[in-house]
């Protein structure tokens, strides 16, 4: 028996010679929150598409919620809610009928599931309507609502918050955490608004040319991310000729940002020199590298 | 069974939520009235000529104005019109969960693939055996409107026995345009497929190897060509029980193993 939600083992596909996921070794235990990162192409949906059993393994196997997916695409499904790629919908149909439709598939006798999940996913004045009116936020509502209308207790989703506002983001992302929190709901989630997995995931997978290049939690990754000084001076160009002994970068607004470890550990030090050359710092505040540029960062590297 | 019925009751929602029945049927009301007209104008050529409708044409058509006649033209038109009407709505029924990328939604479920797509081919027989039925009992309806000469009890049995054969026949050579609708992940290639096997049956009842070639046999037993006796012999059937066989054989599979990257 697996003690893991979603296990792969050497999974990977081919397209004739194109690979689009090679030898990917996934482990995600059950009540994470796991943020599967990439670029575009880099493998995250075919990944995804094969958790699903909608694509089949070139090499390696997937197990789901410790079943081998089968032929067929047979695997645990009344316990998996799932969100690939854009929502779709049956455009003639209601929201409702269309949720109905997702009960029936999923063998769900008690209707009321539908009425609670439309009054969950804040679509309650859109349910009578037909879902090829909706606006793209609400489609997607629609398709997580769909995703969620069986209480599952594993949730794949990719770019769960696609299409919404802020509002709905925020929304959307509390649901989430409530789910994995409250209820144990193992998540698996692929996006590319770095910032919401940050703030979502307790552990992220990044693929990379369909390599899963790095995986880690949250407390390693917080480890990780490089730290910078992050200098404003009241004469820049002075302050950027005193520390030309320094590696730095420029930021946007003329400030400047030096990742040396000497720098970063004593900024009392840059303060100095910037005062000896005239140029005394306005502002001098260590940052830490948010996802997006440690992401950036490691997938330059491979 | 309980998924195949809940696999049944949504695509059937589909189907009616849609405007298709509503465009097939239109498309199928037109079938007996044109007969009827026919018969309008066999019945009395003169009077039809003096009403600007050309007679020599539908004499050439149709033959005489009498009930065989008019239940052979029914009978044909769901030959040749069913082969069209009924591939679009296997077409319609499987290609669109391509068009609309709603395929993804039907894949991971409790409820099998299996399940789901004999869900579809059973809502697809009903729906073209209601389509005959439509054309068959409106047939009959404008026929005495038309007051056609040469009813009898024994003639409808038979005709209606004729025309359940013909759609029979036509039926159980959709699932390869099932088929094609899923190894093109929509439309196209199952309409290229119906045109296709369109032109092929005339080349092939032109020809005089038409009781041979699956696609042809619908039309030659609704009598377009002459009797049926001369024209199908028992290999006729068996070979159209096995395109219906292997078709549907191949279309299961397909949604089996098939990658689904939509």
């Amino acid at each position: 028996m697996s003690h893991f939600a979603i296990e792969t083992d050497h999974l990977s596909k081919f397209y004739g010679v194109v690979r689009a996921v090679h030898d990917v070794n996934l482990r995600v235990k059950p009540g994470e929150i796991y943020g599967f990162l990439g670029l575009n192409g880099a493998g995250k949906t075919t990944t995804i598409r094969a958790l699903l059993g909608m694509i089949h393994a070139s090499e390696g196997n997937v197990k789901v919620l410790g079943q081998t997916l089968g032929p067929g695409g047979r695997g645990p499904w009344a316990q998996v809610g799932h969100l690939v790629e854009s929502p779709s919908a049956y455009p003639e149909l209601s929201v409702r009928e269309n949720l109905d439709i997702a009960r029936r598939l999923h063998e769900i006798g008690n209707w009321r599931v539908v009425d609670d999940v439309i009054e969950r996913l804040g679509l309650a004045s859109y349910a009578d309507r037909k879902a090829g009116t909706l606006s793209s936020g609400n489609f997607q509502r629609l398709g997580l609502a769909r995703a969620l209308l069986h209480s599952p207790s594993l949730l794949i989703l990719d770019e769960p918050t696609n299409a919404l506002d802020p509002a709905g983001i925020v929304e959307i992302r509390e649901l989430l955490i409530s789910l994995a929190h409250e209820h144990g709901t193992t998540i698996f989630m692929s996006s590319h608004i770095l910032s919401e997995v940050d703030k979502l995931a307790n552990r992220i997978g990044i693929i990379h040319h369909g390599m899963l290049i790095e995986e880690l939690d949250a407390a390693r990754l917080e480890e990780i991310r490089a730290h910078r000084l992050v200098i404003d001076a009241r004469d820049i160009a002075r302050a950027r000729e005193a520390l030309s002994g320094f590696d730095m970068t420029n930021l946007e607004e003329g400030r400047l940002a030096i990742k040396d470890k000497r720098a970063v550990e004593s900024p009392e030090t840059i303060a100095e020199i910037l005062v000896n050359a005239g140029s005394p710092p306005t502002h001098l505040a260590i940052e830490q590298e948010d996802l997006e540029e440690y992401f950036l960062r490691l997938t330059k590297q491979s | 069974m309980n998924n195949f019925f809940s696999a049944l009751w949504a695509e059937t929602l589909k189907a009616r939520r849609s405007k298709m029945p509503f465009f097939t049927t239109l498309g199928f009301t037109f079938v007996p009235l044109i007969g009827g007209l026919m018969m309008i104008i066999l019945k009395d050529p003169e009077a039809a000529k003096s009403m600007g409708l050309i007679s020599a044409k539908a004499q050439l058509m149709a033959g005489v104005a009498d009930w065989p006649t008019f239940f052979g033209i029914l009978a044909q038109a769901v030959a040749v019109g069913g082969g069209i009407l009924f591939a679009i709505i296997t077409i319609w029924v499987f290609g669109r969960e391509f068009s609309d990328h709603t395929v993804k939604e039907i894949l991971a479920l409790p409820t099998s693939r299996e399940a789901i797509v004999a869900a579809k081919f059973i809502l697809i027989v009903g729906w073209a055996l209601v389509l005959s039925f439509y054309i068959f009992g409106l047939g009959l309806v404008i026929g005495h409107l038309v007051v056609i000469p040469g009813w009898s009890a024994e003639l409808l049995r038979s005709a209606f026995m004729d025309m359940l054969g013909t759609a029979m026949l036509t039926i159980i050579l959709l699932p390869f345009v099932a088929l094609f609708a899923g190894l093109g992940r929509g439309y196209l290639a199952a309409l290229g497929w119906t045109v296709f096997t369109m032109v092929l049956s005339q080349v092939a009842a032109i020809t005089g190897w038409g009781d041979w070639f699956p696609w042809s046999i619908p039309a030659l037993y609704s009598g377009v060509v002459g009797p049926r006796s001369e024209q199908l012999g028992n290999h006729s059937y068996v070979i159209a029980t096995l395109a219906c066989t292997i078709g549907l054989i191949a279309t299961f599979y397909w949604w089996r193993v098939a990658d689904q990257t939509r």
